[in-house]
């Protein structure tokens, strides 16, 4: 209690020290005052840290503000931005020869959380220390199934990342589309085809086909997808598979939460697996046929292209779609049910601290996990001109700034789909592929199968009993 | 004075030659620090057994045989047309190169850019004229056939300026006298050019067969193996082996099998150019 009082002198005198010093400063630096004092702030003044991160929105937005973080820690931050796969091989690299190339890491939960934990730093250990920032509004703040699919491995006390991207798969839409078929479609198909929470994957199957029958001049298919032979089709076919009540393990949601060494026997020749591999199979038959060649941006230009209606695709992409010609013409959902829920697939990451690091180096890297991962730097994203994510923190969203930017017009497009995101995120929405460290084996085998059934080489039975034995290879069940 | 150079030679082609081989007796891991578990002849086992290795090595080779054959024949036509031009040759072969200069990762991004079935100039074009209405990178076939012609567009021209140098050599002399006793332009191409051109072919060959067991940047940005794995060409399955799953000791052992099949390949045609020579 008594540290707990001097810490908050400290941080009052600080407070008054940094605005004096700055001159009331501007309301990011008085929302950092709030955190620690300046004393805190500067404990590792001059000291330079590299972050290795995937070039990702976020990070290009925390890349063109770094001034205002050297200014408030004297701390100086070398980005290097690549490819996940990149990133990737670096970070096993640097782990693997025992040194710290890279002090701050993009910790992605299945290619880097999974496998390398173990080196990374458990982030309890700054957060318990007195001396240190405190996470503003504690660690509670961040989106509950965020923080554990990010941050945790194995248990729910360790935390090795805070959450720091959020990419997860929802419905985007032709709104004007839509709605000007929007009675002619009710006739015909008998149902209202509006996005609702309550719209199944049926329907999004009899949309695509209405729209690909060439009912709309406008488009020429009526759904896209991510399904070249990559990470996209296993992100686009988990959307099905766990909206099926599928998984590719026993306790699914569980594993995707706080992963496993040992995830089991593969599930993926259960009978809801089987039927939403029917049924993904089926889809992508009415799909447009380049679907088989896209990944993410591929799918996502030829729907700014006007190619098809509809498509599950990673809501970041609204940024730079509400820049297009489509301004104002697209639609956010959650993605449809299926007979167990609707899923929508979460690729979000978190950013942690290489425990190889000199505990000095260590210390800046808390004091930028801290600052890159707050409220006001996450606001300072949204209204980011090069870039920005969308927040990981429920108090972002709770801003009456951002609350208004939600409907258009906005200057934070990517906050047109908070609504639907916040959706997206309850534990009963959020799609979860197994955090284990097997996984990229395991993924290469889910999208290499998938792309043999989409071939029309193997049936979906074929398929998932082919996944299964290679998966339970692998993962030695 | 040999020693430095014997010893920056090992540094440079010894130890990682023998390092590679050891490693693929051993489970290599990366954490905590790199650890080499001994496992005696399990990823050798695996290399001879794996299915998958099995279907790479055989979508290698009619990548290999394809495109290597087409750049042959391709490029030898180009050089003979050239060579015939009386005019303007210096701006054709300027031209000609063009291709050859382009990095195959941009080749890759051009490929699939022209391909992209929403708004690809070139499946535009097989779409109107209804010679391909798919998905020309999408599937089975199509997709292979696709990354074969990029890798031709681009190498070919590399060969026929190989087969252009060599065509200066022919014997005029002996052109002339094929012409005043009535031969034609055919059989002066089978008896006396081609002939003459044989061992400078062979070095062409040569030179493609052992950058085409090697190809890896066009497919990887284009298709990445698929659609159905009809692309995974063996780099790309050792890429993935290496720095997907970081299966090192594996890979190590999948890359040998690749180095022993271009000494092979290597060996092959030397063995074919020495033989030639020793008989003219």
């Amino acid at each position: 209690m008594t540290q707990f009082k001097r810490r908050d002198i400290l941080k009052g005198m600080g407070g008054l020290a940094g605005l004096s010093l700055m001159g009331a400063g501007t309301l990011r630096t008085a929302l950092a005052q709030g955190m620690a004092s300046e004393e805190a702030w500067k404990q590792a003044s001059g000291t330079t840290i590299q972050f290795i991160s995937e070039n990702t929105p976020p990070t290009t937005a925390i890349a063109a503000n770094l001034d205002a973080f050297k200014a408030l820690t004297g701390i100086t931050v070398n980005i290097t931005e690549m490819q996940l796969g990149a990133l990737v091989q670096k970070v096993a690299l640097d782990f693997g020869a025992g040194r710290s190339a890279y002090d701050v890491i993009y910790a992605d939960p299945y290619q880097v959380l999974a496998p390398y934990h173990r080196g990374l730093v458990d982030l309890n250990t700054f957060i318990k220390d007195g001396q240190q920032p405190v996470v503003p509004k504690g660690i509670e703040d961040f989106i509950p199934s965020q923080l554990a699919a990010a941050g945790r491995f194995e248990n729910a006390d360790a935390l090795y990342a805070l959450p720091y991207d959020c990419p997860t798969m929802i419905w985007i839409y032709r709104r004007d589309l839509f709605e000007k078929y929007r009675d002619k479609m009710r006739q015909e198909l008998g149902f209202d085809p509006m996005p609702t929470d309550d719209t199944t994957w049926e329907q999004y199957y009899q949309i695509a086909a209405w729209f690909s029958n060439g009912n709309a001049s406008e488009v020429k298919y009526g759904t896209g997808h991510q399904a070249q032979q990559y990470d996209s089709l296993m992100c686009d076919f988990s959307n099905v598979l766990f909206a099926y009540g599928g998984s590719y393990f026993a306790n699914g949601q569980q594993i995707g939460l706080y992963g496993t060494d040992s995830p089991g026997a593969c599930q993926l020749t259960s009978d809801a697996s089987l039927e939403a591999a029917r049924f993904y199979q089926k889809l992508l038959k009415v799909a447009h046929p380049g679907s088989t060649s896209w990944d993410w941006t591929g799918v996502a230009n030829a729907f700014q292209n006007g190619e098809f209606a509809m498509m599950p695709e990673w809501h970041e992409f609204a940024g730079s779609l509400e820049s297009s010609d489509l301004k104002g013409k697209i639609g956010y959902a959650p993605l449809p049910k299926g007979p167990a829920r609707s899923a929508n697939l979460w690729g979000g990451t978190g950013i942690g601290i290489n425990a190889n690091a000199s505990p000095e180096k260590q210390k800046a890297a808390w004091l930028f996990l801290v600052w890159a991962t707050s409220p006001q730097t996450q606001l300072m994203g949204l209204k980011s001109q090069v870039g920005g994510g969308t927040p990981t923190r429920q108090s972002v969203y709770a801003m009456p700034e951002v609350k208004a930017a939600s409907k258009p017009p906005t200057d934070m497009p990517n906050m047109l789909t908070a609504d639907t995101m916040l959706i997206a995120w309850r534990d009963d929405h959020i799609g979860l592929r197994p955090k284990i460290p097997q996984w990229n084996e395991v993924d290469t085998v889910i999208f290499t199968e998938l792309s043999k059934m989409l071939a029309g080489q193997m049936s979906p039975e074929e398929t998932m009993q082919s996944a299964k034995q290679r998966i339970d290879r692998i993962v030695g069940a | 004075m040999m020693s430095p150079a014997l010893f920056l030679l090992a540094l440079i082609t010894l130890v990682p030659f023998f390092s590679i081989i050891w490693m693929s007796f051993n489970n290599v891991s990366l954490m905590g620090g790199l650890t080499l578990e001994f496992s005696g002849l399990d990823n050798w086992r695996r290399v001879f057994t794996d299915p998958d290795i099995r279907a790479s090595w055989l979508i290698s080779l009619v990548y290999f045989l394809a495109t290597v054959g087409l750049e042959m024949l391709i490029g030898t036509v180009m050089a003979l047309l050239v060579y015939s031009l009386r005019r303007g040759s210096n701006i054709i072969i300027s031209l000609l190169l063009i291709p050859m200069f382009i990095a195959p990762v941009i080749v890759g991004l051009l490929g699939r850019f022209m391909l992209d079935p929403s708004h690809g100039l070139y499946a535009w074009i097989l779409n109107e004229t209804g010679l391909f209405d798919g998905n020309i990178l999408g599937s089975v076939g199509s997709a292979m056939t696709a990354v074969i012609l990029m890798d031709v567009w681009e190498w070919t021209p590399l060969v026929a300026l190989i087969v252009l140098a060599g065509l200066t050599s022919v014997p005029e002399d002996t052109l002339e006298a094929a012409e005043m006793d009535g031969a034609n332009y055919r059989q002066k191409l089978l008896y006396i050019i081609l002939p003459s051109i044989s061992n400078i072919l062979l070095v062409a060959l040569l030179i493609r067969a052992m950058d085409a067991i090697r190809f890896f940047a066009i497919i990887f940005i284009t298709t990445n193996g698929g659609p159905a794995d009809s692309t995974k060409i063996i780099p790309i399955r050792l890429y993935d082996i290496a720095f997907r799953f970081f299966d090192l000791g594996y890979a190590a052992a999948v890359g040998i099998t690749m180095l022993v099949f271009s000494i092979l390949v290597a060996n092959a045609f030397t063995k074919l150019l020495k033989r030639r020579e020793s008989a003219s």
